[in-house]
């Protein structure tokens, strides 16, 4: 698709040489083909191009014919971002522009639906803060919380919560950020998964009414028998 | 008989070993990886577990992972499908220390014949012809010589290699000169094992291969063979049943000598003989694939059998319970390799999400695959999205058949080689049968991907 674009774009810029190249041969040759040149933009050229600029992470085409030209340029701030965001999702940076492979990348690009985009992103930024910071498990097997730890007590990154035993060998399941030990999510002796949830931490400012909390209680039972 | 059984591999085959179970009454978990917690088998699956992060080394490879899945969900087997854990004797050996049984060859067996270059000398001695080739390669000096005395052209091949990778193909000794010490470096990159062999590369071959089974007690039955001459890169593209290749006669000779060598070797369970042939109709022994192949289905659409059933049973320790003379190969099956790849840029793997997929229907019309509309192709494994076979009373109709499904097959939003089947399936050197393994590469894809485009 990018090779496609430039190679279009490229061709426009050629024609548009020659053009400048061939001799002048009087004004109403000159008129004649000025009207040549704006009919050729407006009605071969233009449409092309709007589909073009749409389905690409560019953010401004200009073409010339003649001595006319036609520039386009997208909604402020749509077409490089979309792209930039686009190549480092993808880790290929080659094919960052190459937003044309979906549709919906292609639709995304009228100011509406960009709206409708930066609002998304920017609830899920705020959902992304708001969820619980949680110690996953590092491996698929059998889940044994550390016993001298309870909800409550402070941890820092990196402090053993508990194990998983994977075919006898321990794997530490470790806090992911210096906080207070939540709620138990697997109990002693409970198979788990790669990547399950197994202990909450609480930032330390809303570790706060921790102990009136239920729910945390029996966590705590739990990691005291274990 | 196995009451649940893990399956610990990814994309279409966990999808077709899932079937077998519930065909067969069997419990079964998906295992799976980060990155196809949405695949079509982990969403089917009654019971399904993640197992590791996307890396394979970490997840559909890593031996504690899948044996720690198998045992926290109460399995009693497993079943590892194709590539990663499926030919790996050390596995089978430890999966069997837990109590579990692997399905596939037990370990001693794949021990046996988990050397290319000892299994040739293995079967060459139980009457299979073999390519000439050198032992193990001491250094460069040994490879040169042991070049001269097989003559060139030669394949340069890493003895723990497999589905043609790290395989270099060399026609003078300077080539050898430059190449020894790269294709030793990516063995031993590639499969941990730096050790190369030397083989006499036959032009103009084609690709066969002999499906076996056997089971504890020396039953043994072949269902026919498989022609895999239309290759990429040592990569098979298009299989086929029979093959148009050999006579009846011709056909009869090389399947029964490949089951009598196998059994006599001490051979078990399902297993792929593949072979050769040269443009004198000559058949020799390359390599044996001790799992369930890729392309099996042309195999089941001819015979009927369910060959992942037939495996799972005989690894619960089953008698085969049917002979030679059940085995009925009827019609003619052709497969292709639906792969995820741009033929028009060198076949670059392509990934993203499918934003429509439709399967093609129809008398003779099967379609093996994890895929559908939404799903999202991820980057970290091989290409193929599926496998399309067609089966029909003769050939010229599954051509016909194949071609019609082709047409019909949708899969939009990611760019596939649908249009190069296509093409390939038009092309003369095909409808006459003749097509050789070097084919694609010799002539280049460029004219195959020009007219899939018209």
């Amino acid at each position: 698709m990018p090779q496609d674009r430039q190679g279009g774009t490229a061709a426009a810029g050629r024609d548009a040489g020659a053009a400048a190249e061939s001799p002048v041969a009087g004004l109403d040759a000159r008129t004649k083909r000025d009207h040549k040149a704006i009919s050729r933009l407006a009605d071969d050229l233009l449409p092309a191009l709007i589909a073009k600029l749409a389905a690409s992470g560019l953010g401004e085409i200009e073409v010339r014919d003649g001595d006319w030209k036609a520039r386009l340029r997208k909604p402020i701030g749509t077409g490089d971002r979309k792209a930039g965001g686009r190549s480092s999702v993808d880790g290929q940076p080659g094919h960052g522009i190459s937003a044309g492979r979906s549709p919906s990348a292609a639709l995304a690009h009228s100011a509406g639906e960009e709206r409708d985009r930066l609002a998304r992103e920017k609830a899920q930024a705020e959902e992304t803060a708001n969820l619980p910071i949680v110690a996953t498990s590092p491996a698929v097997g059998v889940f044994q919380p550390r016993k001298d730890t309870a909800v409550g007590m402070h941890v820092r990154a990196g402090d053993r919560l508990g194990t998983v035993d994977v075919l006898g060998v321990r794997e530490d399941v470790v806090a992911p950020v210096d906080g207070v030990i939540g709620l138990s999510l697997a109990e002693a002796g409970e198979a788990v998964e790669y990547g399950q949830e197994l202990v909450r931490i609480e930032l330390p400012e809303n570790s706060r009414g921790l102990a009136a909390n239920g729910a945390d209680r029996e966590a705590a039972a739990v990691l005291g028998e274990a | 008989m196995f009451s649940k059984i893990l399956i610990a591999n990814r994309g279409e085959i966990a999808l077709r070993v899932l079937r077998a179970c519930r065909t067969l009454g069997i419990g079964a978990v998906v295992a799976y990886s980060e990155a196809d917690r949405d695949s079509l088998a982990a969403q089917l699956a009654d019971e399904a577990i993640c197992i590791g992060p996307a890396d394979a080394r970490r997840s559909y490879l890593s031996a504690p992972a899948v044996i720690s899945a198998a045992v926290v969900t109460g399995c009693d087997a497993i079943h590892p499908g194709y590539g990663f854990l499926s030919e790996d004797a050390g596995f089978a050996d430890v999966v069997r220390a837990h109590g579990l049984t692997f399905i596939g060859p037990p370990a001693e067996v794949l021990e046996r014949f988990a050397s290319k270059e000892a299994t040739r000398r293995l079967l060459e001695a139980h009457g299979l012809r073999t390519i000439p080739g050198s032992g193990m390669l001491r250094d460069e000096e040994h490879a040169l010589e042991e070049a001269a005395r097989i003559g060139y052209p030669v394949l340069i091949k890493p003895s723990a290699g497999g589905g043609g990778k790290g395989m270099r193909l060399i026609r003078t000794p300077h080539e050898l000169e430059t190449s020894f010490k790269v294709s030793r470096s990516e063995a031993k990159a590639g499969f941990g094992d730096d050790s190369l062999y030397l083989e006499k590369y036959l032009e103009d071959n084609r690709h066969l291969e002999v499906q076996v089974a056997v089971d504890r007690f020396g039953h043994a039955i072949h269902m026919g063979e498989r022609d895999c001459s239309v290759q990429r890169r040592h990569q098979k593209i298009i299989e086929e049943t029979p093959s148009p290749a050999l006579t009846d006669a011709a056909r009869q000779e090389l399947c029964a000598r490949a089951v009598r060598a196998v059994v006599e070797a001490g051979y078990e369970n399902l297993g792929t003989l593949e072979f050769l042939v040269d443009a004198k109709g000559d058949a020799y022994f390359i390599e044996i694939n001790c799992r369930i192949q890729v392309e099996h289905p042309i195999t089941e659409m001819c015979t009927g059998i369910d060959m992942v059933a037939m495996q799972i049973a005989i690894a619960a320790g089953e008698p085969l319970g049917i002979t030679q003379a059940d085995v009925v190969s009827e019609g003619h099956a052709i497969e292709f390799r639906i792969l995820a790849e741009d033929p028009g840029k060198d076949f670059r793997p392509q990934s993203g999400q499918i934003l429509g997929y439709l399967a093609p229907g129809g008398p003779g019309v099967r379609m093996d695959t994890h895929i559908y509309a939404g799903y999202e192709v991820p980057s970290y494994y091989d290409s193929l999205l599926g496998k399309l076979s067609v089966w029909a009373p003769d050939r010229s109709q599954a051509i016909a058949r194949g071609d019609a499904a082709l047409r019909e097959l949708l899969v939009d939003g990611i760019t596939t080689n649908i249009d190069l089947h296509r093409a390939i399936l038009a092309n003369e050197v095909f409808i006459d049968g003749k097509v050789t393994t070097n084919l694609l590469d010799r002539v280049g894809s460029a004219p195959f991907v020009a007219a899939g485009n018209r």
